[in-house]
């Protein structure tokens, strides 16, 4: 069953979610000047086991921030 | 009036297609000297992360790659004109020698998981056994069974991960791999290869696929090289700094 939801992934989220993967948690970095807000999240892969790190690296950004 | 900012390539003198990004505002050059910049004006102080953002900072940084391979900055990089100029200014000699680096080539990314999880295989604690070698005991032992479990699934972790090196290494010109960033994940990698061998690497990926049907692989590219453009990174791996 696990498999088969994986799969399903691989064909309609998988792209999504890589996306998501490069574009927060990857790239250039101007130091001090990363400004991400989630207030608004509305992404569609929290719960998923797999690559939900750019949810977590967004969170950690903000926790950051917030602790400053 | 801020500066949203999408990606850094060399010589892109105008827009080929009028493009509109984060809060539908027009994507322009900002030039200074050789290098260009992807901008778009922002009212607010910060890009909330939403999947249209997030989706829309992407297809900006993919409108380029159809010509020059950029330089993406990361998602929710907001400056001032003043900030940015500075930035490159500053930054100009290693930005462009990163641009040379990536010149002519994407980024791949594959991610290797386990198809079926290895299971410690519980041991039978009925009463008469924990009455026989106490609790105590019990619990040192599952605890020894847990660490060896952890040390097989990081062993056969590195082991996957040589092979994926070895098997990709004529390929590929740089890479970023991380061991077991998840229980279930057990390689994910970045691999920066020329435009000409995308071909080649997904053959070698399929071959992989069918030599080890007990894995399951997530392909995924051409991308712009998020993985390879982090200034950050590279003093860290050049100068071993931890």
């Amino acid at each position: 069953m696990e498999t088969f939801v994986i799969e399903e992934w691989e064909e309609t989220e998988l792209s999504l979610l890589e996306t998501l993967d490069h574009v927060l948690n990857r790239g250039l970095v101007i130091a001090g000047e990363m400004t991400i807000s989630v207030a608004d999240i509305d992404l569609i892969f929290v719960g998923l086991n797999v690559l939900v790190s750019s949810v977590e690296t967004a969170n950690e950004v903000l926790r950051k921030r917030q602790s400053e | 009036m801020k500066l949203y900012v999408y990606c850094l390539a060399e010589g892109i003198d105008v827009r080929r297609e009028p493009t509109l990004g984060i809060s539908g505002a027009s994507v322009r050059v900002l030039k200074t000297e050789n290098l260009s910049v992807l901008v778009s004006d922002l009212e607010a102080d910060s890009a909330p992360v939403t999947r249209e953002n997030a989706l829309t900072h992407a297809a900006v940084v993919r409108s380029v790659l159809d010509y020059f391979t950029p330089l993406p900055f990361r998602f929710g990089t907001v400056v001032t004109e003043q900030q940015l100029q500075s930035y490159l200014s500053t930054h100009k000699a290693i930005l462009e020698s990163k641009l040379e680096s990536v010149r002519g080539r994407v980024e791949m990314s594959v991610k290797i998981i386990w198809e079926n999880t290895i299971e410690q295989q519980p041991q039978s604690q009925n009463k008469s056994q924990v009455d026989k070698q106490g609790a105590g005991t019990m619990f040192l032992a599952e605890k020894r069974q847990q660490i060896l479990g952890d040390e097989h699934r990081a062993a056969e972790a590195s082991k996957i991960s040589t092979w994926l090196h070895e098997t990709l290494s004529e390929l590929v010109g740089d890479e970023q791999v991380t061991l077991r960033p998840t229980e279930r994940l057990v390689v994910s990698a970045a691999h920066l290869i020329e435009r000409g061998k995308i071909g080649q690497y997904r053959e070698k990926l399929a071959e992989m696929r069918q030599n080890r049907p007990d894995l399951h692989f997530l392909s995924s590219g051409p991308w712009p090289p998020y993985s390879f453009a982090n200034i950050g990174l590279e003093f860290k791996t050049q100068f071993g700094v931890s």
